[in-house]
């Protein structure tokens, strides 16, 4: 293994905080896209 | 959140009359040059600051991005309750600007170091937060007014509090996220390709020898080229649609002219929804074409942008004059993918041909090229708009040389792009520059563990 390559297996505790940075982002973002998809329907009535 | 701040404009303007603009409300011209002052002040601070971050680290960057941006919106608050424009300008567009350019790239070369096998993606999801903000920024904002308004209040002020203290809690809890990996960081079981087979340097440019290369120019117009196209279309979008379809876009004959204030109304909405969906376009576009240009390299992607995008730009009036809805869209919804890939694609090019040591910094001074193509793309647009009504030209084909120019400005990166080749060998820091700088930056070294 080269001295540079320092990649670990990820702990439990790593994957709760990932899963929780992710739900902290996905959740607003999620939330705008249905609003700008909802103010978009208007273009296909 | 920048991109959505057009929701405020017009509450902005009846901040004294409430329900309708007083004599000395502000006008909507007035309050629009906060957004240009975003976009001057992003690129200015970006190319400024970018040195210093890759120096100090993006935690202190991203912290500082807090404090601007956050406190930008309470200076801001301050000027709407006062009523006092210029505290409007100096909050959000001067001082919270700052905070944008550094927020901008703050993230760039510590992601572009963690996904050295996917630097596309990485950046592309960084650039599409940027972007994404606005989808949850300017609905929020929204709400927020409605809540906040009162008989005596639009409600803006109350908003810019709060939405100052959200943004800051976020940023705050990003910027100490932020985590930087010792130098030489790989993923387990991958190897750098090797240089001859993908024209990626292993090498590392200093970012004050950056902009003494054609490549840097090269890249400067790349981006310049393919911002100064979309820009244009997305500052335009609803009027755009509403003036080439007319009544068709609610099932009605005649020009949009032609139209009761009623029905003016209704294809006002369309309009609107066409622009959010542009935008929505403009988002999922950094990250798909910035990820598929991991695969598809740095390079052929932005042929894909340049020669597709062409294409399309001269074929939209095709789409008008046929009045076809549907292809018209899908048309411009295409175009805005390749706007918001060209921008989220670029930090990877440079860190292709530059390293990735100063990439950060060698980002912030490209983005003085986005500057450049707000001013040049809206205005051309507009004014090619306006001459050619002028020349009575009807208003549903005003925009169809604005769009052959654009397929050319198109035609011009292409040939920009072709010319990038890899940089001079002399251009690079030798090793023990590279380890004077890093020992500066206070890099760790990786150690086996």
């Amino acid at each position: 293994m080269s001295h540079s390559e320092m990649g670990q297996r990820p702990s439990a505790a790593s994957w709760v905080a990932v899963a929780l940075a992710w739900v902290a982002v996905g959740l607003p973002l999620a939330w705008g896209v249905w609003q700008t998809l909802r103010k978009a329907l208007v273009l296909f009535r | 959140m920048a991109y959505g701040f057009s929701v405020f404009w017009l509450p902005l303007s009846k901040a004294i009359g409430i329900t309708d603009s007083a004599p000395d409300d502000w006008k909507v011209s007035t309050v629009v040059w906060t957004y240009k002052l975003f976009f001057v002040f992003l690129g200015s601070s970006a190319a400024l600051f970018g040195g210093w971050l890759e120096r100090e680290g993006p935690r202190k960057a991203g912290f500082i991005a807090a404090c601007c941006w956050g406190g930008g919106f309470l200076i801001s608050a301050l000027g709407v309750y006062l009523h006092v424009i210029w505290l409007l300008w100096l909050g959000s567009g001067v001082i919270g600007g700052c905070g944008l350019g550094l927020g901008y790239i703050s993230p760039v070369s510590t992601l572009i170091k963690w996904f050295p096998d996917r630097r596309g993606m990485a950046t592309g999801m960084a650039i599409m937060g940027f972007g994404g903000g606005a989808l949850i920024g300017a609905p929020l904002a929204d709400r927020l007014m409605k809540h906040f308004a009162t008989p005596t209040s639009v409600g803006v002020w109350e908003t810019f509090v709060t939405l100052g203290v959200i943004y800051f809690i976020a940023m705050m809890c990003g910027a100490f996220g932020y985590r930087v990996p010792p130098t030489g960081w790989r993923p387990v079981g991958w190897a750098p390709p090797p240089t001859q087979a993908t024209a990626i340097t292993t090498r590392q440019m200093h970012v004050n020898q950056a902009h003494k290369t054609p490549q840097f120019w090269l890249l400067w117009a790349v981006l310049c080229l393919n911002v100064s196209a979309g820009i244009g279309v997305i500052a335009l979008a609803s009027p755009m649609i509403q003036e080439v379809f007319g009544g068709k876009l609610i099932g009605l004959a005649g020009a949009l002219k032609d139209l009761t204030q009623d029905q003016k109304a209704q294809v006002a909405t369309v309009g609107a929804g066409f622009a959010a969906l542009l935008s929505f376009f403009n988002i999922i576009g950094r990250f798909l074409w910035a990820s598929a240009s991991d695969y598809l390299g740095r390079k052929p992607t932005y042929f894909i942008f340049f020669s597709l995008g062409a294409v399309l730009y001269a074929s939209s009036p095709f789409a008008g004059r046929s009045g076809n809805i549907p292809l018209f869209v899908a048309i411009f919804c295409i175009i805005l993918t390749m706007y918001g890939g060209g921008f989220a694609t670029i930090p990877a090019y440079l860190a292709d041909k530059f390293g990735t040591q100063f990439v950060g910094a060698i980002h912030g001074r490209l983005l003085t090229a986005w500057s450049v193509a707000a001013l040049v793309g809206t205005s051309l647009v507009d004014y090619i708009r306006e001459y050619q009504l002028s020349l009575g030209v009807p208003a549903a084909h005003a925009y169809e040389t604005a769009m052959y120019i654009l397929a050319g400005l198109l035609i011009f990166g292409f040939f920009c792009n072709l010319a990038v080749r890899p940089v001079a060998e002399r251009f690079f820091m030798s090793e023990d520059e590279l380890a004077g700088v890093r020992r500066l930056a206070h890099e760790a070294p990786a150690t086996a563990k």
